[in-house]
């Protein structure tokens, strides 16, 4: 095991667009106790975009689960913005997820009996409200989806199911996106344009993103990458290229 | 592969309950019903044992008139053979028996018993070791001013021995001192009848006709066996006395089987009812089936990948539903008992009291209730098991289907034939072609509606839907995406209401239709302003010397007498209309063919037109009326009429010097001119409803009364409803069971996106909703057009007659509405509780 590298990089508390402050989850007790989280503190910028990277069972899906509101910590707390997610109730979290944060997930992303279009603007609608018209037109222009408006999910192909997805999660313009494995379940060109979109969103729109990967070509599209092992932050890297990457990986793996 | 199966059937054990319960559901009926038949025949069996238990032999009239409901009524009994049969060697004890009306007036002045509860009988009671009384304490009455009491007559109405009771019966009120309290065989009262007993000279004179029984019962010494006791007896009786003896264990056994002929058309009521509740079960088990087959997709593709053939995949489903089948209909066969236990108490409740001796559970019940449950659940899980089979392996690596693309040309080819012929039949019902016809063209149509209802389910979800979508924005518009998406699961689901619905809507037409028929005959014929009348046919009544007196009244101008006697005309056993030609003029009017009402005479006959072309019969033809006292009178038909309640109309002259007493169903009355209606009804009342005869009513009362009747009939079809309401609610709540757990992702996915736990609910809440509406909208549609075929074949005046059920039809949809939101609660609960980690975090 490599010594404790904590994510030290100083961020601007103004720009702080989530942040998690020594968060841990607990499962089971006693003997059989599994420490998915153990206290980990971290903070991810306003208008970057992030990678969460570390082996299976290391903690990465927990943390963006945590962080993103849809499940709780046993001990510490995480922000999303200002507003501490543990002093809220469910319907507040959930308005919460509705409003300052957008999903994609590595499959079944989109509700099969909404046309792709209602899929978008699913967060909108659910809230009452119709959005920004240009704004949603700039994101569905940004991802090409202008002539798969009307089709049903299951007329679309893998690749335009997860572009749908991450216009739904910009849709509302959230504080931040966090995305589970975008590229997991598709094949490298289209796992390739997901991640050329999620950067546009990032440098062009101005978006935040969060994203957990174990794949190092996926992350080096990130502005900066957190490594996690068992349950610890295990270190961090700024401006990566897929081979520093991997040999990150080999390092953390000795 | 059997314990393959068992092991998949206990590793889904939500399945495996949700598939229980729907079998459970429709098996407790017919186990149910299947029990309280059995516990009530097996009731009455003992009953009737024990009351004839020392009666050797029974002797009567052998003079007897069929009545429509298949019992025989015989003319009474002259009692002087009492003394020949007591010469007879072998003849312990004879006594007389009877059974006649007799109202009990209570210690407040109303007569004692309900209306149309069961009946009041008068009889005598007697020392003989023959007699059926046993008495409790006091004594035997003896002479013109005593009498006794059953004990459960006595003790509802606080009657104690040495109390003055006063008693009105065919020849009129009188007050007798209650001298004792006895028992019928060992039970207090049978079927919660009142009995009034007097010796016997006093209740032949005073129920009868003096020198009158109804039968003679008769002990024997033990000398000889019954069948011996019978013929000597026989032998004995003067061939002139035109007598008859049975055995006791013949009279045991007709009474029973009398007993169940009434019972029979209750118990096959209720056995239609447990069939079809089977039926729209089996809906609901075909539909559990199919999802749960649907769904299981990935485990039959697998087990199909690792080499399972075809063959094994549907084995393996059919001997899961072999299991669950038997389990189903055990724990349905236990639901059952409660059920029947259930009825007994509802009709206790409702005061047709049936004597119960604990509760007859036949093997018989058992096994046939197992073996139709597990049957039908097998027979369910075929087509599902069929397509499992035919999964191709990689479906193993494929997500769930979840939108089933359907081509329903040959569905709808199919439902189209099946609804051709439907109305085929119909039409053909409607231009005379008989109920058979009827009964086929429903049956199509029926079965055209609910084979085409997956092809029509979607764009009925979507329509029904719309102001849904409209109102609740997208929670709305997903609503009604989901309730379209699985068109087959929608129809299906929807079928058990749609069926009930249906059935109600067009019976509620049909009864409209009747009622408003009723209204016509009884405003054309009765044109007096009162009516006293009684429910009972044929037994009981009002006495005639009754209706004599209400027309001699003071108040009254007019008042003329309504009967209907069972009796013998042709070689047809039926009820027929006594009337009395002297008082009917302007009370009374038939519509009248041929001839005057006022021809009708001692000898004369009037007969409905149809009726009288169908058998060939025209003015001064004779018909052979055949009565209960065994005499035949020719009759000269005099005159033809239409529209009106019977057949045929005597002159009540023909019953005089009758030995059968003689009763009116209705007594109508016509009052002078400036009496006030407080006076009349107190007046008509003294003589007739203080002493428990009839109800008294203006016109317009028993105009409304007649057709209500109707509303009797009504309530039983709104049990109907009521089943089809509990199968549906549970056939929703199953399905929406299974498709929460099947759109698990989805609601996981939406979660997390921001539907609160609210919006889930209201989600789920219209889905439901939608479907039952779906389900009541189709079946409304379908009930209003049976009904007016219906209506337009069975109802003379055809069309016109048919009146749209609004009310109805606004009420069953305010009700489609109400199970939706109710079926909708514990699934939308479930799906609230979908956890959003596991379910998006699934790959």
């Amino acid at each position: 095991m490599n010594q404790t590298i904590q994510a030290t990089q100083q961020i601007d508390p103004a720009n702080i667009a989530a942040r998690a402050e020594s968060a841990s989850k607990i499962y089971g007790s006693g003997e059989s106790e599994v420490r998915a989280l153990d206290s980990v503190s971290i903070s991810f910028e306003r208008g970057k975009f992030s990678a969460i990277m570390g082996p299976s069972g290391s903690g990465k899906s927990t943390l963006m689960h945590c962080v993103a509101g849809l499940d709780s910590l046993t001990s510490g707390s995480v922000f999303i913005g200002e507003v501490d997610l543990s002093q809220l109730n469910d319907k507040a979290i959930t308005k919460l997820r509705r409003n300052k944060v957008g999903f994609v997930f590595q499959s079944f992303n989109l509700i099969p009996t909404l046309s792709a279009y209602e899929n978008i603007i699913l967060p909108l609608s659910l809230e009452g409200e119709s959005g920004d018209d240009a704004w949603i037109k700039t994101v569905i222009d940004t991802l090409s989806l202008n002539d798969r408006l009307k089709h049903r999910p299951s007329e679309l192909s893998g690749g335009q199911q997860q572009r749908v997805a991450v216009a739904r999660a910009l849709a509302s313009r959230p504080e931040i996106i966090f995305a589970d494995e975008p590229t997991g379940n598709l094949d490298s060109k289209s796992g390739t344009e997901i991640l050329k979109f999620m950067r546009r969103a990032v440098t062009d729109l101005g978006q935040t993103i969060v994203m957990v990967t174990h794949d190092a070509v996926a992350a080096s599209y990130a502005d900066r990458i957190v490594f996690l092992a068992d349950g610890k932050i295990a270190g961090e890297m700024t401006q990566p290229t897929p081979d520093k990457v991997l040999d990150y990986l080999k390092h953390l793996g000795e | 592969m059997l314990r393959l199966s068992l092991k998949m059937t206990l590793a889904r054990k939500g399945r495996l309950v949700l598939t229980s319960l729907a079998i459970i559901l429709g098996t407790s009926f017919l186990s149910g019903t299947t029990i309280f038949s059995d516990t009530i025949n097996n009731t009455f069996d003992q009953l009737f044992t024990d009351v004839f238990r020392d009666v050797n032999a029974y002797v009567r009239s052998a003079n007897s008139v069929e009545s429509e409901f298949g019992e025989s009524r015989h003319s009474p009994t002259q009692i002087e053979a009492l003394e020949t049969i007591l010469k007879v060697p072998g003849v312990s004890a004879a006594v007389g028996d009877m059974q006649s009306y007799a109202r009990v007036i209570g210690k407040d002045g109303k007569p004692l018993g309900k209306d149309q509860g069961p009946p009041t009988f008068g009889g005598i009671a007697s020392s003989s070791s023959a007699g059926l009384w046993k008495v409790e304490s006091g004594r035997l009455p003896v002479g013109a001013k005593e009498m006794m009491l059953d004990r459960e007559t006595a003790e509802n109405g606080k009657f104690v021995v040495g109390d003055t009771v006063r008693v009105n019966a065919l020849s009129g009120t009188r007050e007798f001192s209650l001298v004792g309290i006895a028992n019928y065989g060992d039970v207090s009262s049978p079927g919660g009848a009142t009995f009034a007993l007097f010796d016997q000279p006093t209740a032949s004179e005073f129920l009868l006709k003096p020198g009158f029984v109804d039968a003679i019962l008769i002990q024997g010494d033990g000398s000889l066996s019954d069948e011996e006791l019978a013929k000597s007896i026989q032998a004995a009786l003067p061939a002139e006395a035109r007598l008859e003896t049975l055995t006791g264990a013949q009279i045991t056994a007709e009474t029973t089987s009398q007993i169940k002929t009434v019972l029979g058309f209750f118990t096959t009521f209720l056995k239609t009812f447990s069939f079809i509740a089977l039926g729209i079960g089996c809906f609901v088990i075909y539909n559990v089936f199919s999802i749960t087959a649907a769904q299981r997709q990935r485990e039959s593709a697998l087990l199909r990948a690792i080499g399972a053939n075809r063959r094994q995949v549907t084995i393996a489903l059919l001997v899961e539903a072999l299991i669950i089948g038997i389990l189903g209909s055990v724990l349905g066969f236990v639901t059952g008992i409660g059920l029947s236990q259930a009825l007994s108490a509802l009709l206790n409740a409702l005061g047709l009291e049936i004597p119960s001796s604990g509760l007859t559970i036949e093997p018989s019940a058992i096994i046939s209730t197992v073996i139709i449950g597990t049957v039908i659940t097998v027979l369910s899980a075929v087509l599902p098991a069929l397509r499992a089979g035919r999964v191709s392996p990689l479906a193993a690596m494929r997500d769930t289907a979840l939108d089933t693309v359907n081509d329903f040309r040959r569905r709808i080819i199919f439902s189209a034939v099946l609804l051709a012929g439907g109305a085929y039949g119909l039409v053909s019902s409607m231009n005379g072609a008989g109920a058979k016809s009827l009964g086929f063209g429903a049956v199509g149509l029926f079965a055209g509606v609910l084979f085409i209802g997956p092809a029509i389910s979607r764009k009925m979800a979507m329509i029904i839907g719309a102001p849904v979508a409209k109102l609740r924005g997208v929670t709305g518009a997903m609503a009604q995406q989901n309730a379209a998406r699985n068109p087959k699961r929608t129809s299906r689901t929807a079928a058990p209401l749609l069926i009930g619905v249906a059935l109600v809507t067009s019976f509620t037409a049909l009864a409209a239709s009747i009622k408003g028929e009723i209204r016509d005959t009884y405003g054309k014929s009765f044109r007096g302003d009162y009516a006293l009348s009684v429910d009972s046919r044929g037994f009981g009544g009002i006495p005639t010397s009754i209706t004599d007196q209400i027309d001699a009244l003071p108040e009254v101008d007019k008042a003329t007498g309504i009967g209907f006697v069972p009796a013998k005309v042709g070689d047809e056993s039926r009820y027929v209309l006594v009337i009395n030609p002297k008082t009917t003029e302007g009370l009374y009017t038939l519509e009248m063919v041929e001839g005057k009402q006022s021809d009708l005479t001692k000898d004369g006959i009037l007969i409905e037109s149809d009726k009288a072309l169908k058998k060939n019969l025209s003015i001064g033809s004779i018909v052979d009326v055949t009565l209960i006292d065994g005499r035949t009178l020719p009759l000269k038909l005099v005159g033809t009429y239409k529209n009106a309640f019977g057949n045929y109309v005597v002159s009540r002259e023909i019953f005089d010097g009758s030995t059968n007493s003689l009763f009116d169903s209705s007594v109508y009355i016509k009052i002078n001119e400036g009496e006030s209606d407080e006076q009349v009804r107190k007046a008509i009342s003294a003589i007739s409803t203080d002493l428990g005869i009839g109800k008294l009513e203006s016109r317009d009362e028993f105009i409304d009364t007649q057709a209500a009747q109707v509303n009797q009939i009504l309530a039983l079809i709104y049990g109907l409803l009521f089943l089809s309401i509990i199968i549906a609610i549970v056939g929703i709540i199953i399905t929406l069971l299974l498709s929460v757990f099947e759109r698990k992702r989805e609601i996981g996915l939406l979660r997390a996106i921001g539907m609160t736990r609210a919006q889930i609910r209201t989600m789920i809440r219209w889905e439901s909703v939608i479907t039952s509406l779906f389900g009541a909208v189709t079946g409304v549609v379908l009930g209003i057009t049976m009904g007016i075929v219906i209506v337009v074949s069975l109802v003379e005046k055809g069309f016109s007659a048919f009146k749209l059920p609004i009310t109805g039809t606004i009420t069953i949809l305010i009700i489609a509405f109400v199970i939706g939101v109710v079926a909708a609660v514990f699934p939308a609960w479930r799906a609230t509780r979908t956890n959003i980690i596991s379910s998006i975090a699934s790959n």
